[in-house]
């Protein structure tokens, strides 16, 4: 549940955030930008998950 | 191999004497620009759909709406501001504030819900409440960042 809720929400936000994107010209330069953001907001949400995942509060 | 002789510089030549321009955007009127960006604010996408970005017009509407619905349907709730308890030197509560201007953003999909009453009554013992929430601050979040980029277009500083 967890890992869905976050793929939805950084899917949405990337969806978002390329397409308004104002260095991207073309559609290929949004996928891409759009991949980047999705894949950051994935992977610093698994990492930050796994860094306090000792943390007792 | 082509011969280079009696060739010559088709967009050098016609740029020297301004036949070639480039398509560089214009900046709307004042009224439209206004138009754009109240559209945008109220109906996700409806900026772009004014200035003839269809696309994006309906990625945004689909996608912010979209996040909308979904905060909604997992419990969210909707905020506005409330006075704080117990009272303090400033009369609202600060973080219902922030969450209400978060919320508002999505324009009419928060007006419309809050006068049918949907996500006025909170539901916090569900087990997605916080995330019904966290949707719908993205979805208004993110639309005010739409509405920022259809002024720029209409205002000609962006394609």
């Amino acid at each position: 549940m967890h890992v869905l809720m976050m793929s939805l929400y950084a899917a949405i936000a990337a969806v978002v955030l390329a397409a308004v994107d104002p260095k991207s010209d073309t559609t290929r330069q949004r996928l891409v930008h759009g991949l980047k953001i999705f894949g950051s907001f994935l992977g610093i949400g698994l990492l930050l998950s796994w860094v306090l995942f000792p943390v007792p509060w | 191999m082509q011969p280079t002789e009696g060739l010559r510089d088709e967009i050098g030549t016609n740029y020297a004497d301004g036949s070639f321009a480039f398509d560089e955007p214009s900046p709307a009127s004042f009224a439209r620009r206004a138009a754009v960006v109240v559209a945008a604010w109220l109906l996700p996408g409806a900026g772009h759909l004014l200035l003839g970005r269809y696309g994006r017009a309906a990625l945004f509407f689909i996608t912010i709406t979209g996040a909308f619905v979904l905060g909604m349907s997992l419990e969210g709730r909707l905020f506005w501001p409330t006075v704080a308890e117990p009272p303090s030197t400033f009369h609202f509560d600060l973080i219902t504030i922030l969450w209400f201007f978060a919320q508002i953003g999505s324009g009419l999909c928060y007006l419309v819900s809050y006068a049918l009453g949907f996500g006025t009554a909170p539901h916090p013992e569900a087990a997605t409440f916080e995330y019904g929430n966290t949707f719908m601050f993205l979805a208004g979040l993110l639309n005010y960042l739409v509405v920022h980029d259809a002024f720029d277009i209409a205002a000609g500083r962006k394609r």
